[in-house]
């Protein structure tokens, strides 16, 4: 018998999800794809354009304020009190997922919102980031006390971004493996996501208070590094604390040079597929797996958590593959750098892939989740109906603001420009490491195929349907 | 780019619009829409625990269709098209019809509220 109907695989939060798209409009996207990377194949440039951010400061007043104290205490403030907000809700409030301001705070605004806009904007988390805020107001104290700077553990450099790539893992793992399979219908319950808040406040404190505020932003706070790793393809960017404009893709050619950040934007792919997959494409294989370990006498919940557990892991075990295959590719063509330095050396040009994965699965559940954030979530965010802040505590969400056609046309859309951008960055970088232009652009048939494989991958787990 | 190249990349190019058009004439010959049979009902049933008998049923309309099921139960409870956000009680033993415009496009669920089990996939297609 199969377990797998006796469990609701439902978030709740969703109340709807999007068609798969249609096979005439995969067969076109697929077919795209190939096109645009056989004329890749034949990239006219032979100079590398992106290495250098060719970063110019913007008007000297607008800079100013925008960095001012003023601004970057109030900044702070509004991220700390909102991120209080949401735990209190969380704490108190409904245990209705959707009916709760904050699984829609911290899993759809913040989680989906800074990638979004970051990638457009450059690093809009850093000034709101209430923990990197409270460290910094804590240090504040210490110095104004103590006299002097609090001393710091000098942080391991081996461990790079590994902390962050794990934590990414963790905090996906907690919406769609641990809140999905709790047995009842429901995501991760509000009261579970507040206190994983509280645990990760505490841990994130406790980091930034051993290696120091701005050495646990850049490599360890999972948030930061994250929507930081997107905000590098954004067209503005600080430097020397002055505000500038930069080449837009630019930042990104500098992103990895910190261990495990291949992992970070592996990890992003990963768990985006994972969530895409785990109710179309992988669904079937779910259920094996699952009926397998009911039948070796797990409970059903540890059952599917486990499923779900070891599907993830295997999604980042793939991801990694394919791009280690693409690594060790390049590898044999003449002229190539230490496969160390290829490893590394690519690893930006996988974050346009991230970045559309996260568009192509939740550009509709943002824009549709965005509204009751806006409306009833503002106004009533326990949602218990005794608070009406705004007035719009009775406004619900329009599901035909944007028509099935138009979803379809943007997931599709969002993988062929990252297809592009990916394949841009790929062959600037080959530019940039093997002296002669021809070994360059041979040695990116593997990146190619890298490119061709994921973005496909993505154009599929969109026809499989729930992505 | 030199000729040579030019005349790979238009040949794939060629070779490639030749594929999608054979996928897609292939795919559209079958037509898409099925009449919905106006009158007839499908029925859910569901047991005591909430769960539909014979399993979670799809149920695929296009835009501007009229959606109609009946839910038999044997537990009371109430019946929640989510997305639509529709409610109706049923008593135990009783049965409920619902009758609605198919206005919003996308995949939706209907469920026991209290029992928490998914009972119907409601599809509707542009």
């Amino acid at each position: 018998m199969s377990w797998i109907g006796s469990l609701p695989f439902a978030h709740a939060l969703v109340a709807r999800q999007d068609l798969p798209i249609p096979a005439w409009l995969f067969a076109w996207g697929a077919s795209l794809v190939l096109i645009v990377s056989f004329f890749a194949l034949s990239a006219a440039w032979r100079k590398p354009r992106f290495e250098r951010e060719e970063w110019r400061p913007v008007g000297a007043g607008i800079s100013r304020v925008l960095l001012s104290r003023a601004t970057q205490v109030t900044l702070g403030l509004l991220g700390t009190l909102l991120l209080g907000v949401a735990i209190y809700s969380g704490l108190r409030g409904t245990e209705a997922p959707d009916r709760n301001f904050a699984l829609t705070f911290l899993f759809v605004t913040t989680w989906l919102g800074f990638p979004f806009f970051s990638a457009l904007l450059g690093d809009i988390f850093r000034p709101v980031n209430p923990w990197r805020a409270l460290g910094r107001a804590a240090g504040a104290g210490f110095r104004a006390i103590a006299g002097q700077d609090s001393g710091h553990l000098s942080y391991p450099e081996a461990l790079g971004r590994w902390p962050a790539a794990i934590g990414l893992m963790a905090v996906v793992w907690l919406e769609v493996v641990y809140g999905s399979s709790g047995g009842v219908a429901v995501g991760l319950d509000p009261h579970a996501a507040a206190v994983a808040a509280i645990v990760y406040s505490a841990y994130t404190l406790a980091m930034m208070g051993l290696f120091g505020v701005e050495k646990w932003c850049q490599q360890g706070e999972v948030f930061s590094v994250y929507f930081g790793m997107f905000s590098r393809l954004g067209y503005f960017g600080v430097r020397a604390g002055k505000l500038g404009r930069r080449r837009p893709l630019s930042a990104t050619t500098s992103w990895a040079t910190i261990p495990g950040s291949a992992a970070v934007v592996i990890a992003s792919i990963a768990t985006t597929s994972f969530d895409g997959a785990q109710e179309g494409a992988f669904k079937s294989a779910i259920e094996k797996v699952f009926n397998w370990f009911v039948d070796a006498g797990f409970g059903l919940t540890s059952s599917l958590r486990l499923t779900d557990t070891v599907f993830m892991a295997a999604c980042f075990a793939g991801v990694a593959l394919v791009y280690l295959l693409g690594v060790r590719g390049m590898r044999s063509v003449h002229g190539a750098p230490s496969l160390a330095k290829l490893r590394v050396g690519f690893a930006h040009t996988l974050i346009p892939i991230a970045l559309a994965y996260l568009v192509a699965h939740y550009f509709s559940l943002f824009l549709f989740q965005e509204q009751a954030q806006f409306t009833y979530l503002l106004s009533d965010p326990l949602g218990t109906g005794s608070t009406d802040l705004f007035g719009t505590a009775s406004h619900g969400i329009d599901f035909n603001v944007v028509s099935s056609n138009t979803i379809w046309y943007v997931q599709v859309g969002a993988l062929v420009v990252g297809h592009v951008l990916g394949l841009t960055l790929a062959h600037d970088r080959a530019l940039a490491y093997w002296p002669d232009y021809r070994d360059a652009s041979r040695s990116q048939y593997w990146m190619l195929a890298v490119m061709v494989a994921f973005t496909c991958f993505g154009l599929y787990l969109l026809s499989a349907g729930n992505g | 780019m030199n000729a040579k190249t030019v005349r790979i990349v238009a040949a794939a190019a060629v070779l490639v619009v030749a594929i999608v058009l054979l996928i897609v004439l292939k795919k559209d010959d079958g037509g898409e829409d099925k009449p919905s049979d106006a009158g007839k009902f499908p029925t859910i049933n569901v047991n005591k625990a909430g769960e539909p008998v014979s399993g979670i049923v799809d149920l695929t309309y296009n835009k501007g269709d009229q959606i109609q099921f009946k839910v038999h139960s044997e537990v009371a409870g109430e019946v929640h098209v989510h997305g639509y956000d529709l409610m109706k009680d049923v008593a135990a033993g009783g049965t409920i019809t619902y009758d609605f415009p198919a206005t919003i496009e996308g995949v939706f669920e209907a469920e026991m509220e209290d029992q928490k089990e998914q009972i119907i996939q409601l599809t509707v297609q542009p």
